[in-house]
């Protein structure tokens, strides 16, 4: 490794710790949210779920960046609050992926086969129950491939969080850059880091579907 | 406190606005434009027979694909800062080069959607390998990967954004710099949120109207 690299590998890690934190608690949030989100549209719960169709349009067709902006500046001005950036990253993340991965959990919803849904209400299941048991397990367990794509999309976007000055991977690597100017080796460093831990994050969604896939 | 709305410092701008909209819909035409430049050459190199071709395809796809478009604009403006590009160029490339790979994925797959045998009954009509994939292959490709086009290019817009971190006065940046002068937090990011919305509207169904891009021509032949 670099000398740059080695003797600013502390400060470093740390960012990268810091990007690692943000990443996890905005997959399972997002994840979470998603999924909330992908119920009451597919129950088509009135006014709710229209509410529900106008986030995702608005959150899908506005930049990440921009979403960042609005929790970090704006609502905090809007509802007259104090936020870290730190927060207002991870809420924006979660609120921005949760839209994404929102579309991906409604289209597994929308492949469980009516007949199974049919098969069991018959049986005498609650609707509740139906919704948990069944149809819920299978649609996510259908879309582990695309979760994971977003997983991997939200990985990368968490270098977004450094413009509003939360001290992660690459924000760190740029202040670093900032003192020892060299460019080339750091971002270098940088890009290879993101690439593998990109393709574990990939690595670790196979697995985990090759173990939990429906198969008919 | 409650925040009382005032929208009159945005019209006040609406010169920067227009300014910074016109500005990213440049960088996203250029971008797009030559993306699928990129996407095309290094989707037909990742569908060739070729197995080193495949390979180098497969490699610049990965490695493009998943380093984050923030630090691909850092290499263009910061890492190579010696060839002193204007931040406008490095945008475009880091762009090109990121949004390149996906549209590369698609068009691979597109390639492997449409039957082989298209293609061998082009060459026993007598097209030469080149004419049957500019005339056969690509057209059908591409009708079949527009809707996964556009979900791209309107990616590709809404990444633009990420251009104002190295100062490339677009949408966003201008936003920032009006919320800087008149501290309309809010209504300055609606009022570029609502552009960028309605941008990527306007693309995605753009792309839509396409003539021929929503038959598919392979299943209307099966079907018939």
């Amino acid at each position: 490794m670099p000398e740059v690299i080695l003797k600013n590998l502390p400060f470093l890690l740390a960012g990268l710790r810091v990007t690692v934190e943000i990443a996890l608690l905005s997959i399972a949030g997002g994840t979470l949210l998603s999924l909330a989100i992908g119920v009451l549209r597919y129950l088509r719960v009135p006014l709710i779920a229209q509410s529900l169709d106008l986030y995702v349009v608005f959150i899908r067709g506005t930049p990440l960046l921009v979403v960042l902006f609005i929790c970090y500046f704006g609502l905090p001005a809007l509802f007259g609050y104090k936020t870290s950036a730190y927060w207002a990253a991870v809420g924006g993340f979660i609120l921005f992926i949760g839209a994404y991965l929102a579309e991906d959990i409604r289209a597994g919803l929308r492949s469980v086969s009516p007949g199974l849904v049919q098969a069991a209400l018959a049986t005498g299941l609650t609707r509740a129950s139906v919704l948990r048991l069944i149809v819920v397990p299978i649609a996510v367990r259908n879309v582990i491939p695309t979760l994971f794509n977003q997983y991997v999309r939200l990985f990368k976007f968490t270098s977004v969080a450094s413009v509003i000055g939360v001290n992660e991977f690459t924000g760190s690597a740029m202040l670093v850059n900032g003192r020892e100017f060299a460019p080339i080796t750091i971002i270098g460093f940088v890009a290879l880091t993101y690439f593998v831990l990109c393709l574990v994050i990939s690595l670790v969604g196979r697995t985990i579907y090759a173990r939990f896939a429906v198969r008919t | 406190m409650p925040y009382r709305f005032d929208w009159t410092p945005i019209w006040a701008n609406r010169d920067l606005i227009l300014d910074g909209l016109l500005m990213t819909i440049a960088l996203s035409a250029l971008g797009l434009c030559l993306a699928l430049v990129v996407g095309v050459v290094v989707g037909t190199a990742g569908s060739s027979q070729r197995r080193a071709l495949r390979a180098c395809a497969a490699a610049y796809v990965e490695v493009m694909r998943n380093v984050p478009l923030l630090v691909h604009m850092y290499f263009w403006y910061v890492g190579l800062a010696f060839l002193r590009l204007p931040p406008f160029a490095c945008a475009v490339a880091a762009l090109t080069l990121y949004s390149g790979a996906y549209v590369a994925e698609a068009v691979r797959s597109g390639l492997g959607a449409v039957p082989r045998g298209q293609h061998l009954a082009a060459l026993a009509s007598g097209l030469t390998p080149r004419q049957s994939l500019f005339y056969v292959v690509y057209p059908q490709a591409l009708r079949i990967i527009t809707p996964s086009l556009a979900s791209l290019f309107s990616q590709l817009i809404k990444d633009s954004s990420l251009a104002s971190v190295i100062a490339v006065a677009e949408l966003t940046y201008q936003a920032s710099a009006i919320e800087g002068q008149t501290f309309r937090t809010f209504e300055v990011y609606i009022t570029i949120s609502l552009l960028y919305l309605a941008l990527v509207t306007v693309v995605t169904y753009g792309l839509l109207l396409v003539p021929g891009a929503r038959d598919h021509p392979v299943q209307r032949l099966s079907d018939a």
